[in-house]
């Protein structure tokens, strides 16, 4: 138990430091708030309307397409380190996987999704 | 290596590469025959039952993959259920999604593959990928209509509490990895006892553990209070959809709790573990579903929101058989996820078929069914009755058995809240069937279903009249899938 004791308090204390630094920066800090001061700069013009609009759904659909091969990539990388000791049975699964994606991909393909219309 | 038997996994094999294929299909065939997406996808099944029959008995992958008789057992559940959920999805898939009948048929068979491969996890990391391959498709199949908010807000519902039980589910399995270090649950059983019989007691780190799998699992099952979601999701998505979730998708949450729980935490089903004994937890959760759903199911006048009811009140009666955590207790619940598979799915059906007719899933619409079209208003009839446990219908049988093994296992209160509760649920059957036969309106609907959903009915019918007349094949099937655990 006593390590879980030690989490306990590192958690407090970690808690503890983030609010005692806002804290004394309020004490040390003046205060003087003006309208020009609170505008957002360096970033560009002010934001005209909400940023509540409808986006063009079909950049979504891209954008899923995209992490299912961004995926993949994650698991090509283990499986590359240790393909030299994995040796052809790793190969043949790994083009089993691919080949099942890229059936996807030609899926969507097919049905159009890819098309900007 | 000895155990490298690969045959056993050609079933799920073949249902995934079929499933692939049905994707393929719809690009080949474009619109030409919308039926031949839907033959095709039972022929699937078909065959993959066949393959089930000849590759089995086995393990595979040290362990993890194991293809026992209680697999089977549900194996075949699945299959079947997913077989009606096809059969009764004609009319739909060439009407309101024929658009993406592929996708449709794909993704039904590839959610009752991942139902397979939970049913066959011997070990915790399989059985959550078993049940996310499960879970996704159906959160997809759920919003199907996509034009219909109610289906759109049932896909929403279901994929949030899904995910959300999902993470709880996960915790709790961590939970267990962590106290016994290792994710095989027969060991996980080994070290649980060895940490026992040395230190004399556990911490309580496995009250979290147990309390958050009960809660994880609960959530598929619908198991109260974690049910919520059931009624609206139930509504909203596509009838044979809603008909696969509250067969298929139970049976899958069945079998991992059964694997989990009566397997892995079978020593901790006795009043002496208390307070870690998870019997007492399950039968209080059992005996609030069957109180609320059968009493809520009273009010509905919705159909499929009556049937989710009264499925949260059927998985109350399934699990009076589990708490028991007998040969007769498991085997109980396999028997009555079979007659339910046949009485669940062929009620479905009906509404399916009645909803592609008339658009409407009100209970009174159904008034004077009897005068038009007897033979269905029969076949629902027997569905119904047999959902409440009437002789000698198969609900019957199975409810009889579940209270058996109820009361051998010392629940005596539970089966005696299971027996009130039966009561009060053949109100709300009964009042359908008076409903169709004695309602004073003058009849004008007259339903004829496609081939494959008279079919499917057919199947539903004579299977619960066979099985509730002769139970012994079934149950000494099932009794013999119950002997894998070493009880």
């Amino acid at each position: 138990m006593n390590e879980y004791a030690a989490v306990l308090i590192f958690l407090f204390v970690g808690i503890g430091v983030v609010l005692f630094t806002f804290f004394l920066a309020r004490l040390v800090r003046p205060s003087n708030p003006y309208k020009a001061k609170n505008q957002n700069y360096e970033c560009a013009e002010p934001p005209i309307g909400s940023g509540w609009i409808q986006f063009n759904n079909r950049f979504y659909i891209f954008a899923l397409i995209f992490v299912v091969f961004d995926v993949e990539a994650i698991f090509l990388f283990p499986w590359a380190v240790a393909f030299g000791q994995l040796g052809l049975y790793a190969l043949i699964e790994m083009i089993i996987f691919i080949v099942i994606l890229l059936f996807g991909l030609f899926y969507a393909w097919k049905k159009g999704v890819l098309k900007w219309v | 290596m000895t155990d490298q038997n690969w045959s056993i996994l050609i079933p799920e094999i073949f249902l995934f590469i079929w499933a692939l294929f049905i994707f393929g299909l719809d690009l080949g065939i474009k619109r030409k025959n919308p039926k031949i997406l839907g033959y095709s996808a039972m022929a699937g099944l078909t065959i993959t039952g066949i393959l089930l029959a000849i590759f089995n008995g086995g393990i595979l992958f040290k362990g993890m993959f194991q293809s026992d008789q209680l697999a089977i057992f549900f194996k075949v559940i699945f299959i079947g259920s997913a077989f009606m959920a096809v059969g009764s999805s004609f009319d739909i898939a060439s009407e309101k999604i024929r658009h993406h009948r592929g996708e449709y048929y794909g993704l039904i068979l590839f959610s009752t593959v991942g139902m397979m491969f939970l049913s066959s996890a011997s070990e915790l990391i399989t059985l959550y990928i078993g049940m996310e391959l499960t879970t996704i498709p159906l959160y997809v199949l759920a919003a199907f209509y996509k034009d219909d908010k109610l289906s759109v807000e049932a896909g929403l519902k279901y994929l949030i509490v899904g995910a959300f039980s999902s993470a709880i589910l996960l915790y709790g399995l961590s939970l267990l990895y962590g106290l016994t270090g290792t994710t095989d649950i027969v060991t996980m059983k080994i070290n649980l006892s060895l940490v026992f019989l040395s230190y004399g007691k556990i911490g309580p780190g496995l009250i979290l553990a147990m309390i958050m799998v009960i809660a994880g699992i609960g959530f598929k099952l619908a198991l109260v209070p974690f049910h919520m979601w059931a009624p609206d999701v139930y509504q909203g998505a596509p009838t044979p959809i809603t008909a696969f979730l509250s067969v298929g998708s139970k049976a899958a949450g069945v079998v991992a709790f059964a694997r989990i729980f009566v397997n892995g935490l079978i020593a901790f089903a006795s009043d002496v573990m208390k307070p870690l004994d998870w019997g007492i937890i399950v039968a209080i959760l059992a005996a609030a579903a069957m109180i609320l759903g059968n009493i809520t199911a009273l009010r509905q006048r919705n159909i499929k929101r009556m049937l989710a009811y009264s499925s949260i009140a059927q998985i109350g009666y399934v699990m009076v058989g589990m708490v028991a955590a007998s040969e007769l207790g498991i085997a109980s619940v396999g028997y009555y996820m079979f007659i339910y598979l046949f009485a669940n799915m062929g009620a479905f059906t009906i509404a399916t078929i009645f909803n592609d007719k008339t658009g409407s899933d009100g209970i009174i619409s159904y008034s004077g069914l009897s005068k038009t079209s007897p033979i269905f208003a029969a076949y629902m009839s027997i569905f119904l009755l047999s959902l409440a446990g009437i002789p000698p219908l198969g609900g019957f049988a199975a409810k009889y058995l579940v209270f058996a093994a109820g009361i051998q296992a010392g629940y005596t209160w539970l089966v005696i809240v299971a027996l009130l509760t039966s009561v009060v649920s053949l109100y709300y059957y009964a009042n359908i069937i008076k409903t169709m036969y004695f309602s004073a309106e003058e009849p004008t609907i007259k339903i004829h279903p496609s081939f494959p959903a008279n079919l499917v009915l057919l199947i539903s019918v004579i299977g619960i009249i066979l099985f509730g007349i002769f139970p012994g094949p079934i149950l000494d099937w099932a009794l013999e899938s119950a002997k894998i655990f070493a009880f």
